[in-house]
Protein backbone atom coordinates (compact mmCIF):
# COMPACT_ATOMS: atom_id res chain seq x y z
CA UNK A 1 0.00 0.00 0.00
CA UNK A 2 2.66 2.63 0.68
CA UNK A 3 5.89 1.79 -0.05
CA UNK A 4 9.16 4.99 0.65
CA UNK A 5 12.17 4.11 -0.72
CA UNK A 6 15.14 6.08 0.50
CA UNK A 7 13.14 9.12 1.40
CA UNK A 8 14.85 12.53 2.18
CA UNK A 9 13.53 15.45 3.42
CA UNK A 10 15.40 18.74 3.74
CA UNK A 11 14.26 22.49 4.51
CA UNK A 12 16.08 25.58 4.67
CA UNK A 13 15.61 27.87 7.42
CA UNK A 14 17.71 30.63 6.62
CA UNK A 15 21.36 29.54 5.93
CA UNK A 16 20.33 26.53 7.91
CA UNK A 17 19.50 23.11 6.46
CA UNK A 18 17.25 21.27 8.52
CA UNK A 19 17.21 17.20 7.96
CA UNK A 20 13.69 16.15 8.46
CA UNK A 21 13.86 12.86 6.95
CA UNK A 22 16.70 11.30 6.07
CA UNK A 23 17.13 8.02 3.96
CA UNK A 24 13.99 6.44 4.96
CA UNK A 25 12.64 3.06 3.70
CA UNK A 26 9.24 1.90 5.00
CA UNK A 27 6.41 -0.14 3.71
CA UNK A 28 3.42 -0.40 5.13
CA UNK A 29 1.02 -3.30 3.78
CA UNK A 30 -3.04 -2.94 3.12
CA UNK A 31 -5.14 -2.69 5.53
CA UNK A 32 -2.88 -1.89 8.62
CA UNK A 33 -3.24 0.66 11.10
CA UNK A 34 -0.01 2.25 11.81
CA UNK A 35 1.22 4.77 14.44
CA UNK A 36 4.34 7.37 13.99
CA UNK A 37 6.02 8.25 17.04
CA UNK A 38 8.64 10.07 18.86
CA UNK A 39 9.81 13.49 19.78
CA UNK A 40 9.03 16.63 18.51
CA UNK A 41 11.07 17.16 15.43
CA UNK A 42 11.54 13.73 14.86
CA UNK A 43 10.06 14.22 11.10
CA UNK A 44 6.84 12.34 12.23
CA UNK A 45 4.91 14.78 10.37
CA UNK A 46 6.86 15.38 7.44
CA UNK A 47 6.67 11.62 6.60
CA UNK A 48 3.05 12.01 7.12
CA UNK A 49 3.15 14.68 4.51
CA UNK A 50 5.10 12.91 2.20
CA UNK A 51 2.44 10.13 2.08
CA UNK A 52 -0.45 12.53 1.67
CA UNK A 53 1.39 13.98 -1.26
CA UNK A 54 1.19 17.45 0.66
CA UNK A 55 4.69 17.81 0.17
CA UNK A 56 7.62 16.31 -1.81
CA UNK A 57 10.65 14.55 -0.96
CA UNK A 58 14.25 15.81 -1.83
CA UNK A 59 14.82 12.82 -3.00
CA UNK A 60 13.68 9.26 -3.01
CA UNK A 61 10.04 7.97 -4.26
CA UNK A 62 6.53 7.62 -2.37
CA UNK A 63 4.33 5.16 -3.89
CA UNK A 64 0.91 4.91 -2.40
CA UNK A 65 -1.52 2.52 -3.91
CA UNK A 66 0.59 1.97 -6.85
CA UNK A 67 0.95 5.40 -7.65
CA UNK A 68 4.60 6.96 -7.84
CA UNK A 69 3.19 10.40 -6.58
CA UNK A 70 6.42 12.22 -8.29
CA UNK A 71 4.83 11.41 -11.31
CA UNK A 72 2.31 13.67 -10.21
CA UNK A 73 2.53 18.17 -10.65
CA UNK A 74 0.73 19.69 -7.97
CA UNK A 75 -3.14 19.86 -9.70
CA UNK A 76 -2.52 16.11 -10.07
CA UNK A 77 -1.26 15.42 -6.36
CA UNK A 78 -4.75 17.19 -5.28
CA UNK A 79 -6.76 15.49 -7.56
CA UNK A 80 -5.11 12.50 -6.32
CA UNK A 81 -5.64 13.44 -2.82
CA UNK A 82 -9.49 13.86 -3.03
CA UNK A 83 -9.65 10.07 -4.56
CA UNK A 84 -7.32 7.93 -2.05
CA UNK A 85 -6.74 10.09 0.77
CA UNK A 86 -8.56 11.05 4.11
CA UNK A 87 -7.02 13.58 6.29
CA UNK A 88 -7.66 14.36 10.10
CA UNK A 89 -5.89 16.96 11.96
CA UNK A 90 -4.90 17.32 15.15
CA UNK A 91 -7.67 20.47 15.51
CA UNK A 92 -10.03 19.22 13.42
CA UNK A 93 -9.82 21.97 10.87
CA UNK A 94 -13.31 22.19 10.02
CA UNK A 95 -15.25 24.69 8.37
CA UNK A 96 -16.55 26.95 11.28
CA UNK A 97 -19.56 28.49 8.95
CA UNK A 98 -20.97 25.73 7.77
CA UNK A 99 -22.52 22.52 9.35
CA UNK A 100 -21.04 18.95 10.39
CA UNK A 101 -22.56 17.38 7.11
CA UNK A 102 -21.80 20.53 4.96
CA UNK A 103 -17.85 19.79 6.26
CA UNK A 104 -18.31 16.43 5.44
CA UNK A 105 -19.69 16.56 2.10
CA UNK A 106 -17.11 19.20 0.87
CA UNK A 107 -14.70 16.74 0.01
CA UNK A 108 -17.66 15.37 -2.05
CA UNK A 109 -18.01 18.87 -4.18
CA UNK A 110 -15.09 17.25 -6.35
CA UNK A 111 -16.90 14.13 -7.41
CA UNK A 112 -19.67 14.01 -10.32
CA UNK A 113 -22.07 13.05 -7.86
CA UNK A 114 -25.52 15.25 -7.42
CA UNK A 115 -26.60 17.18 -4.33
CA UNK A 116 -28.61 14.45 -3.33
CA UNK A 117 -26.52 11.78 -3.55
CA UNK A 118 -23.58 13.62 -1.51
CA UNK A 119 -26.18 14.78 0.96
CA UNK A 120 -26.74 10.84 1.44
CA UNK A 121 -23.25 9.83 1.49
CA UNK A 122 -22.25 12.55 4.15
CA UNK A 123 -25.29 11.46 6.25
CA UNK A 124 -23.86 7.50 6.04
CA UNK A 125 -20.59 8.98 6.98
CA UNK A 126 -21.84 11.16 9.59
CA UNK A 127 -23.96 8.36 10.83
CA UNK A 128 -20.26 5.98 10.98
CA UNK A 129 -18.97 8.29 13.48
CA UNK A 130 -22.19 7.94 15.30
CA UNK A 131 -22.91 11.36 14.90
CA UNK A 132 -25.81 11.12 12.93
CA UNK A 133 -28.61 13.47 15.51
CA UNK A 134 -25.23 16.33 15.14
CA UNK A 135 -25.97 17.05 11.07
CA UNK A 136 -27.04 20.09 11.13
CA UNK A 137 -25.01 21.92 14.07
CA UNK A 138 -22.29 24.02 13.08
CA UNK A 139 -18.73 23.14 14.74
CA UNK A 140 -18.51 25.67 17.97
CA UNK A 141 -21.73 23.79 18.83
CA UNK A 142 -20.02 20.49 19.09
CA UNK A 143 -17.46 19.27 21.21
CA UNK A 144 -13.35 18.44 20.59
CA UNK A 145 -14.23 14.88 20.32
CA UNK A 146 -17.40 15.30 18.55
CA UNK A 147 -15.47 18.14 16.12
CA UNK A 148 -12.93 15.33 15.52
CA UNK A 149 -15.78 12.65 15.02
CA UNK A 150 -16.84 14.55 12.00
CA UNK A 151 -13.34 15.53 11.07
CA UNK A 152 -12.74 11.91 10.47
CA UNK A 153 -16.66 11.60 8.67
CA UNK A 154 -15.00 13.59 5.75
CA UNK A 155 -12.25 11.92 5.93
CA UNK A 156 -14.23 8.43 4.94
CA UNK A 157 -16.62 9.92 2.99
CA UNK A 158 -15.28 9.50 -0.43
CA UNK A 159 -14.09 6.07 0.60
CA UNK A 160 -9.95 6.62 0.39
CA UNK A 161 -7.93 4.01 0.65
CA UNK A 162 -5.82 5.61 2.77
CA UNK A 163 -6.51 7.49 6.65
CA UNK A 164 -4.44 10.11 7.02
CA UNK A 165 -4.61 11.52 11.23
CA UNK A 166 -1.84 13.78 13.10
CA UNK A 167 -2.46 13.85 16.38
CA UNK A 168 -5.79 13.39 16.16
CA UNK A 169 -5.76 13.32 20.27
CA UNK A 170 -3.95 15.82 20.85
CA UNK A 171 -6.31 18.46 21.58
CA UNK A 172 -9.14 15.57 23.00
CA UNK A 173 -9.27 14.27 26.79
CA UNK A 174 -8.26 11.39 27.62
CA UNK A 175 -12.01 9.87 27.28
CA UNK A 176 -12.77 11.33 23.73
CA UNK A 177 -9.03 10.90 23.02
CA UNK A 178 -10.04 6.57 23.51
CA UNK A 179 -13.45 7.13 21.62
CA UNK A 180 -11.71 8.51 18.47
CA UNK A 181 -8.87 6.01 18.62
CA UNK A 182 -11.47 3.22 18.75
CA UNK A 183 -13.44 4.81 16.24
CA UNK A 184 -10.22 4.69 13.58
CA UNK A 185 -9.39 1.25 14.92
CA UNK A 186 -12.86 0.19 13.85
CA UNK A 187 -12.92 1.75 10.82
CA UNK A 188 -9.76 0.50 10.15
CA UNK A 189 -11.12 -2.95 11.10
CA UNK A 190 -14.66 -2.64 9.19
CA UNK A 191 -13.82 -1.02 6.00
CA UNK A 192 -10.10 -2.43 6.22
CA UNK A 193 -8.68 1.09 5.63
CA UNK A 194 -5.05 1.85 5.93
CA UNK A 195 -4.67 3.94 8.65
CA UNK A 196 -1.69 6.02 9.25
CA UNK A 197 -1.47 8.42 12.47
CA UNK A 198 1.56 10.36 13.92
CA UNK A 199 1.07 10.42 17.62
CA UNK A 200 1.88 11.17 21.59
CA UNK A 201 -0.66 9.42 23.13
CA UNK A 202 1.34 5.98 24.61
CA UNK A 203 -2.72 5.07 24.33
CA UNK A 204 -2.27 4.57 20.84
CA UNK A 205 -0.23 1.79 21.12
CA UNK A 206 -3.21 -0.79 22.20
CA UNK A 207 -4.84 0.06 19.06
CA UNK A 208 -2.91 -0.28 16.18
CA UNK A 209 -0.97 -2.89 14.19
CA UNK A 210 2.26 -1.40 14.44
CA UNK A 211 4.71 1.06 15.75
CA UNK A 212 7.18 2.95 13.49
CA UNK A 213 9.61 4.92 15.57
CA UNK A 214 11.33 7.89 14.44
CA UNK A 215 14.24 10.15 16.04
CA UNK A 216 15.79 12.96 14.08
CA UNK A 217 14.29 11.75 10.82
CA UNK A 218 15.78 8.58 10.50
CA UNK A 219 14.00 5.41 11.56
CA UNK A 220 14.13 4.08 15.02
CA UNK A 221 12.46 0.57 13.97
CA UNK A 222 9.65 -0.40 12.84
CA UNK A 223 10.58 0.41 9.16
CA UNK A 224 10.91 -3.08 7.85
CA UNK A 225 8.22 -4.37 5.54
CA UNK A 226 4.76 -4.77 5.94
CA UNK A 227 4.77 -2.53 9.53
CA UNK B 1 -17.78 60.15 -11.13
CA UNK B 2 -16.99 57.70 -14.46
CA UNK B 3 -19.99 57.99 -15.68
CA UNK B 4 -20.59 61.61 -15.63
CA UNK B 5 -19.71 62.86 -19.04
CA UNK B 6 -21.20 60.03 -21.41
CA UNK B 7 -24.86 61.38 -18.74
CA UNK B 8 -23.92 65.02 -20.10
CA UNK B 9 -23.11 63.42 -23.93
CA UNK B 10 -26.26 61.37 -23.26
CA UNK B 11 -28.20 65.07 -22.29
CA UNK B 12 -26.70 66.70 -25.36
CA UNK B 13 -28.15 63.83 -27.78
CA UNK B 14 -31.88 64.55 -26.50
CA UNK B 15 -30.66 68.73 -26.51
CA UNK B 16 -30.09 68.99 -29.80
CA UNK B 17 -32.03 68.68 -33.40
CA UNK B 18 -30.11 67.41 -36.52
CA UNK B 19 -32.74 70.07 -39.03
CA UNK B 20 -32.25 72.81 -36.48
CA UNK B 21 -29.84 75.54 -37.42
CA UNK B 22 -27.87 78.02 -35.05
CA UNK B 23 -26.07 81.26 -36.99
CA UNK B 24 -24.49 83.60 -34.53
CA UNK B 25 -21.71 86.22 -34.57
CA UNK B 26 -18.61 84.07 -36.07
CA UNK B 27 -16.44 86.08 -32.76
CA UNK B 28 -19.01 84.61 -30.20
CA UNK B 29 -22.24 84.61 -28.29
CA UNK B 30 -22.10 87.71 -26.63
CA UNK B 31 -21.66 89.75 -29.93
CA UNK B 32 -24.62 90.92 -31.40
CA UNK B 33 -25.97 90.69 -35.25
CA UNK B 34 -27.73 93.00 -37.15
CA UNK B 35 -31.54 92.55 -36.75
CA UNK B 36 -31.50 93.03 -40.69
CA UNK B 37 -30.01 89.50 -40.73
CA UNK B 38 -33.30 87.79 -40.04
CA UNK B 39 -35.14 89.06 -42.97
CA UNK B 40 -31.96 88.22 -45.03
CA UNK B 41 -31.47 84.76 -43.71
CA UNK B 42 -35.44 84.18 -44.44
CA UNK B 43 -34.62 84.09 -47.93
CA UNK B 44 -32.24 81.56 -47.97
CA UNK B 45 -33.40 78.50 -49.80
CA UNK B 46 -34.53 75.32 -47.75
CA UNK B 47 -35.30 77.46 -45.17
CA UNK B 48 -38.95 76.30 -43.84
CA UNK B 49 -39.09 78.78 -40.66
CA UNK B 50 -36.79 81.51 -39.05
CA UNK B 51 -36.79 82.86 -35.18
CA UNK B 52 -34.24 84.28 -33.41
CA UNK B 53 -33.11 84.91 -29.33
CA UNK B 54 -32.07 88.01 -27.88
CA UNK B 55 -30.71 87.32 -24.30
CA UNK B 56 -32.39 89.81 -21.65
CA UNK B 57 -30.83 88.94 -18.87
CA UNK B 58 -33.61 89.49 -16.72
CA UNK B 59 -33.95 88.21 -12.68
CA UNK B 60 -36.99 87.50 -10.90
CA UNK B 61 -37.37 89.05 -7.25
CA UNK B 62 -33.36 88.54 -6.39
CA UNK B 63 -30.27 87.85 -8.27
CA UNK B 64 -30.11 84.01 -7.77
CA UNK B 65 -32.82 83.81 -9.92
CA UNK B 66 -31.32 83.76 -12.78
CA UNK B 67 -32.42 81.40 -15.76
CA UNK B 68 -32.57 81.71 -19.58
CA UNK B 69 -35.22 84.32 -20.78
CA UNK B 70 -34.81 85.57 -24.50
CA UNK B 71 -36.80 88.45 -26.34
CA UNK B 72 -37.76 86.37 -29.77
CA UNK B 73 -41.05 85.92 -32.25
CA UNK B 74 -44.15 84.60 -31.43
CA UNK B 75 -45.17 83.93 -35.15
CA UNK B 76 -42.72 81.21 -36.32
CA UNK B 77 -42.42 79.44 -33.04
CA UNK B 78 -44.54 76.60 -34.47
CA UNK B 79 -42.46 76.49 -37.14
CA UNK B 80 -38.96 75.92 -35.91
CA UNK B 81 -39.85 74.38 -32.78
CA UNK B 82 -42.67 72.19 -34.11
CA UNK B 83 -40.93 68.78 -32.05
CA UNK B 84 -41.66 70.95 -28.60
CA UNK B 85 -45.29 70.01 -28.05
CA UNK B 86 -46.61 73.31 -27.29
CA UNK B 87 -50.02 73.75 -26.44
CA UNK B 88 -51.76 75.42 -29.69
CA UNK B 89 -53.92 77.35 -27.27
CA UNK B 90 -50.83 78.79 -25.64
CA UNK B 91 -48.94 79.29 -29.42
CA UNK B 92 -52.00 81.29 -30.44
CA UNK B 93 -52.32 82.95 -27.00
CA UNK B 94 -48.65 83.49 -26.95
CA UNK B 95 -49.23 85.72 -30.46
CA UNK B 96 -52.41 87.17 -29.39
CA UNK B 97 -50.94 89.09 -26.18
CA UNK B 98 -47.75 91.23 -26.32
CA UNK B 99 -46.56 90.49 -23.14
CA UNK B 100 -47.17 87.23 -23.51
CA UNK B 101 -44.45 84.37 -22.13
CA UNK B 102 -43.97 81.10 -22.78
CA UNK B 103 -42.32 79.59 -19.58
CA UNK B 104 -40.33 75.84 -19.55
CA UNK B 105 -41.88 73.35 -17.14
CA UNK B 106 -39.27 73.21 -15.12
CA UNK B 107 -38.88 76.92 -14.41
CA UNK B 108 -42.52 77.73 -13.69
CA UNK B 109 -42.03 74.51 -10.98
CA UNK B 110 -39.42 76.23 -9.61
CA UNK B 111 -41.07 79.61 -8.78
CA UNK B 112 -44.61 77.71 -8.72
CA UNK B 113 -45.76 80.04 -11.27
CA UNK B 114 -49.00 79.16 -12.80
CA UNK B 115 -50.83 80.19 -16.47
CA UNK B 116 -52.11 83.25 -16.30
CA UNK B 117 -49.86 84.80 -13.51
CA UNK B 118 -47.77 88.20 -14.08
CA UNK B 119 -44.39 88.16 -13.10
CA UNK B 120 -41.55 90.42 -13.19
CA UNK B 121 -38.26 90.41 -14.79
CA UNK B 122 -35.49 93.32 -13.71
CA UNK B 123 -33.52 93.71 -16.71
CA UNK B 124 -29.81 93.25 -15.70
CA UNK B 125 -28.78 94.35 -19.70
CA UNK B 126 -31.28 95.94 -21.01
CA UNK B 127 -32.41 99.20 -18.85
CA UNK B 128 -36.14 98.32 -18.25
CA UNK B 129 -37.87 96.06 -15.94
CA UNK B 130 -40.68 94.03 -17.82
CA UNK B 131 -44.00 92.34 -16.55
CA UNK B 132 -45.15 89.89 -18.51
CA UNK B 133 -48.55 87.48 -18.54
CA UNK B 134 -47.49 84.04 -18.73
CA UNK B 135 -49.91 82.06 -21.41
CA UNK B 136 -48.65 78.92 -21.71
CA UNK B 137 -45.97 75.85 -20.79
CA UNK B 138 -42.59 74.50 -22.29
CA UNK B 139 -42.97 70.84 -21.71
CA UNK B 140 -40.01 69.43 -20.09
CA UNK B 141 -39.85 67.17 -23.02
CA UNK B 142 -38.89 69.24 -25.01
CA UNK B 143 -35.36 69.28 -23.41
CA UNK B 144 -35.58 72.87 -22.98
CA UNK B 145 -37.61 73.66 -19.31
CA UNK B 146 -35.60 76.19 -18.14
CA UNK B 147 -35.99 78.56 -21.08
CA UNK B 148 -38.50 81.90 -20.82
CA UNK B 149 -39.56 83.35 -23.95
CA UNK B 150 -41.28 86.38 -24.72
CA UNK B 151 -42.62 88.65 -27.71
CA UNK B 152 -39.72 90.54 -29.16
CA UNK B 153 -41.96 93.75 -29.81
CA UNK B 154 -42.34 94.44 -26.18
CA UNK B 155 -39.01 94.58 -25.21
CA UNK B 156 -38.57 97.23 -28.56
CA UNK B 157 -41.28 98.89 -27.28
CA UNK B 158 -39.64 99.37 -24.21
CA UNK B 159 -36.17 100.51 -25.68
CA UNK B 160 -37.86 102.83 -27.96
CA UNK B 161 -37.30 105.69 -25.47
CA UNK B 162 -34.21 104.58 -24.86
CA UNK B 163 -32.38 104.52 -28.12
CA UNK B 164 -34.29 101.38 -29.86
CA UNK B 165 -33.27 97.97 -30.04
CA UNK B 166 -32.02 96.72 -33.10
CA UNK B 167 -29.93 94.21 -32.34
CA UNK B 168 -30.15 90.27 -32.11
CA UNK B 169 -28.49 87.94 -30.02
CA UNK B 170 -28.40 84.68 -32.63
CA UNK B 171 -31.26 83.57 -35.32
CA UNK B 172 -32.66 80.01 -35.31
CA UNK B 173 -33.82 78.40 -38.42
CA UNK B 174 -35.52 75.23 -39.18
CA UNK B 175 -34.47 73.42 -42.69
CA UNK B 176 -36.82 72.13 -44.64
CA UNK B 177 -35.21 68.76 -44.99
CA UNK B 178 -32.64 67.40 -43.24
CA UNK B 179 -30.39 67.09 -46.80
CA UNK B 180 -30.58 70.75 -47.00
CA UNK B 181 -29.19 71.89 -43.80
CA UNK B 182 -25.05 71.62 -45.24
CA UNK B 183 -26.11 73.67 -48.06
CA UNK B 184 -28.17 76.08 -45.75
CA UNK B 185 -25.50 76.57 -43.20
CA UNK B 186 -22.90 77.45 -46.07
CA UNK B 187 -25.26 79.76 -48.35
CA UNK B 188 -25.55 81.62 -44.62
CA UNK B 189 -22.33 81.62 -43.57
CA UNK B 190 -21.90 83.15 -47.38
CA UNK B 191 -24.06 85.76 -46.99
CA UNK B 192 -22.44 87.50 -44.37
CA UNK B 193 -18.50 86.85 -44.89
CA UNK B 194 -16.65 90.16 -45.38
CA UNK B 195 -19.52 91.81 -43.08
CA UNK B 196 -19.03 93.80 -40.24
CA UNK B 197 -20.96 90.64 -38.79
CA UNK B 198 -19.62 87.51 -39.93
CA UNK B 199 -21.30 84.49 -39.06
CA UNK B 200 -21.17 81.06 -38.38
CA UNK B 201 -24.17 78.42 -38.95
CA UNK B 202 -24.33 75.02 -37.21
CA UNK B 203 -26.61 72.50 -36.45
CA UNK B 204 -28.72 72.78 -32.88
CA UNK B 205 -26.83 69.47 -31.72
CA UNK B 206 -23.49 70.71 -32.36
CA UNK B 207 -24.58 74.30 -30.92
CA UNK B 208 -25.10 72.94 -27.90
CA UNK B 209 -22.44 70.59 -27.79
CA UNK B 210 -19.49 73.48 -28.56
CA UNK B 211 -21.53 75.79 -26.04
CA UNK B 212 -20.75 73.08 -23.42
CA UNK B 213 -17.50 72.51 -24.91
CA UNK B 214 -16.09 75.34 -22.32
CA UNK B 215 -16.77 72.17 -19.66
CA UNK B 216 -14.31 70.21 -21.05
CA UNK B 217 -11.96 70.97 -18.79
CA UNK B 218 -14.21 70.34 -15.69
CA UNK B 219 -15.42 67.48 -17.19
CA UNK B 220 -11.21 66.09 -17.60
CA UNK B 221 -10.62 67.05 -13.97
CA UNK B 222 -14.38 65.01 -13.11
CA UNK B 223 -12.50 61.84 -14.93
CA UNK B 224 -9.29 62.29 -13.38
CA UNK B 225 -10.94 62.58 -10.02
CA UNK B 226 -12.65 59.77 -11.01
CA UNK B 227 -9.99 57.44 -11.91
CA UNK B 228 -8.28 58.97 -9.05
CA UNK B 229 -11.49 57.55 -6.69
CA UNK B 230 -11.40 54.20 -8.72
CA UNK B 231 -8.49 53.54 -8.44
CA UNK B 232 -7.98 54.18 -4.18
CA UNK B 233 -11.32 52.64 -4.35
CA UNK B 234 -9.63 49.13 -6.34
CA UNK B 235 -6.54 49.82 -3.28
CA UNK B 236 -9.08 49.90 -0.59
CA UNK B 237 -11.03 46.69 -2.05
CA UNK B 238 -7.47 44.72 -2.99
CA UNK B 239 -6.74 45.43 0.34
CA UNK B 240 -10.15 44.17 2.04
CA UNK B 241 -10.09 40.85 -0.08
CA UNK B 242 -6.50 40.37 0.76
CA UNK B 243 -7.66 40.60 4.37
CA UNK B 244 -10.23 37.96 3.93
CA UNK B 245 -8.19 35.64 1.94
CA UNK B 246 -5.34 36.29 4.94
CA UNK B 247 -8.45 35.37 7.74
CA UNK B 248 -9.15 32.66 5.73
CA UNK B 249 -5.88 30.71 4.64
CA UNK B 250 -6.76 27.71 7.62
CA UNK B 251 -10.07 27.09 5.40
CA UNK B 252 -8.09 27.39 2.37
CA UNK B 253 -5.26 25.13 3.59
CA UNK B 254 -8.22 22.80 4.38
CA UNK B 255 -9.38 22.77 1.02
CA UNK B 256 -6.28 22.15 -0.43
CA UNK B 257 -5.66 19.59 1.59
CA UNK B 258 -8.88 18.02 0.52
CA UNK B 259 -7.87 17.96 -2.77
CA UNK B 260 -9.06 21.52 -3.73
CA UNK B 261 -6.75 22.49 -6.89
CA UNK B 262 -5.24 26.18 -7.46
CA UNK B 263 -8.28 26.47 -10.54
CA UNK B 264 -11.00 25.78 -8.10
CA UNK B 265 -9.36 27.97 -5.19
CA UNK B 266 -8.59 30.58 -7.42
CA UNK B 267 -11.78 31.16 -9.41
CA UNK B 268 -13.90 31.01 -5.76
CA UNK B 269 -11.88 33.74 -4.14
CA UNK B 270 -12.22 35.85 -7.17
CA UNK B 271 -15.58 34.90 -7.53
CA UNK B 272 -16.09 36.10 -3.92
CA UNK B 273 -14.61 39.38 -4.71
CA UNK B 274 -16.75 39.97 -7.64
CA UNK B 275 -20.15 39.08 -6.11
CA UNK B 276 -19.16 41.44 -3.37
CA UNK B 277 -18.00 43.96 -5.71
CA UNK B 278 -21.19 43.37 -7.55
CA UNK B 279 -23.70 43.87 -4.76
CA UNK B 280 -22.35 46.78 -3.77
CA UNK B 281 -22.43 47.83 -6.89
CA UNK B 282 -26.54 47.20 -7.69
CA UNK B 283 -27.01 49.08 -4.04
CA UNK B 284 -24.74 52.01 -5.63
CA UNK B 285 -25.97 52.39 -8.52
CA UNK B 286 -29.82 50.83 -8.46
CA UNK B 287 -29.95 53.00 -5.32
CA UNK B 288 -28.94 56.31 -7.07
CA UNK B 289 -31.04 55.60 -10.00
CA UNK B 290 -33.76 54.51 -7.46
CA UNK B 291 -33.78 57.92 -5.98
CA UNK B 292 -33.05 60.20 -8.69
CA UNK B 293 -36.17 58.49 -10.66
CA UNK B 294 -38.10 59.34 -7.57
CA UNK B 295 -36.67 62.63 -7.11
CA UNK B 296 -38.02 63.06 -10.83
CA UNK B 297 -40.91 61.84 -10.06
CA UNK B 298 -41.70 63.88 -7.75
CA UNK B 299 -40.86 67.04 -9.12
CA UNK B 300 -43.70 65.91 -11.84
CA UNK B 301 -46.51 65.79 -9.62
CA UNK B 302 -45.93 67.69 -6.70
CA UNK B 303 -44.90 71.32 -6.05
CA UNK B 304 -41.62 69.62 -4.44
CA UNK B 305 -39.17 71.48 -7.09
CA UNK B 306 -37.96 74.53 -4.74
CA UNK B 307 -37.37 72.49 -2.01
CA UNK B 308 -35.52 69.54 -4.17
CA UNK B 309 -33.46 72.37 -5.46
CA UNK B 310 -30.97 71.16 -8.39
CA UNK B 311 -31.86 67.11 -7.34
CA UNK B 312 -34.93 68.09 -9.22
CA UNK B 313 -33.41 68.63 -12.46
CA UNK B 314 -31.05 65.61 -12.43
CA UNK B 315 -31.64 62.51 -14.56
CA UNK B 316 -29.65 59.33 -14.48
CA UNK B 317 -30.04 57.02 -17.40
CA UNK B 318 -30.54 53.03 -17.21
CA UNK B 319 -27.46 53.27 -19.49
CA UNK B 320 -25.26 55.14 -16.63
CA UNK B 321 -26.39 53.05 -14.31
CA UNK B 322 -25.42 49.76 -16.17
CA UNK B 323 -21.88 51.29 -15.83
CA UNK B 324 -21.69 52.38 -12.35
CA UNK B 325 -22.34 48.40 -12.19
CA UNK B 326 -19.69 47.59 -14.64
CA UNK B 327 -16.79 49.86 -12.96
CA UNK B 328 -18.21 48.21 -9.96
CA UNK B 329 -17.78 44.88 -10.94
CA UNK B 330 -14.34 45.46 -12.84
CA UNK B 331 -12.99 46.83 -9.33
CA UNK B 332 -14.21 43.67 -8.34
CA UNK B 333 -12.21 41.38 -10.55
CA UNK B 334 -9.14 43.73 -10.66
CA UNK B 335 -9.06 43.60 -6.85
CA UNK B 336 -9.40 40.34 -6.18
CA UNK B 337 -6.57 38.86 -8.87
CA UNK B 338 -3.87 39.26 -6.58
CA UNK B 339 -4.98 38.05 -3.01
CA UNK B 340 -7.16 35.22 -4.96
CA UNK B 341 -3.99 34.41 -6.88
CA UNK B 342 -1.87 34.27 -3.74
CA UNK B 343 -4.64 32.19 -2.10
CA UNK B 344 -4.50 29.63 -4.59
CA UNK B 345 -0.58 29.10 -4.59
CA UNK B 346 -0.80 28.52 -1.05
CA UNK B 347 1.68 26.04 0.18
CA UNK B 348 -0.21 23.58 2.46
CA UNK B 349 2.66 22.19 4.37
CA UNK B 350 3.67 25.84 5.28
CA UNK B 351 0.51 26.78 6.40
CA UNK B 352 0.01 24.09 8.41
CA UNK B 353 3.11 24.50 10.08
CA UNK B 354 2.50 28.57 10.58
CA UNK B 355 -1.38 28.84 11.46
CA UNK B 356 -1.79 25.24 13.46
Amino acid sequence: MIELQDVSRVYHRGVDQVHALAHVTLHVAAGRFVALMGPSGSGKSTLLNLLAGLDRPDSGEVMVAGQPLSTLDEDGLAAWRARHVGLVFQFYNLIPVLSALENVELPLLLTTLGRPERRRRAEVALGAVGLASRAHHRPRQLSGGEQQRVAIARAIVTDPDLIVADEPTGDLDAKSAVEILTLLRELNRAFEKTVVMVTHDPRAERFVDAVVHLDKGVLVNGGGRGS
Amino acid sequence: MLTLPAAISAIFARAGSNVRLAVHHKAGLTYWLPFAFVQKIRGVPGVAGVNHYSWFGGIYDEPKNLFPNFAMDPETVDRVWPDYGIDPGALARFRQIRNGALVGEQTMRKFSWRVGQEVTLRGTIFPVDLTFQIVGVIPAASGNPLVFWFNRKYLEEAMDSRGGFLRVGMIWIRADRPEHVPGIARAIDELFRNSDSEVATETEKSFVASFYSSLQGFMRVILAVGFLVVAAVVLIAANTSAMGVRERLPEIAVLKSLGFGRRAILLTLMAESTLQATVGGLLGAGGAYAIFQALGAAGKTSNALPFLGPFGGFHMSPLVAAEGLAVAVTVGLVAGVVPAWTGARLNVVEAFRRLF
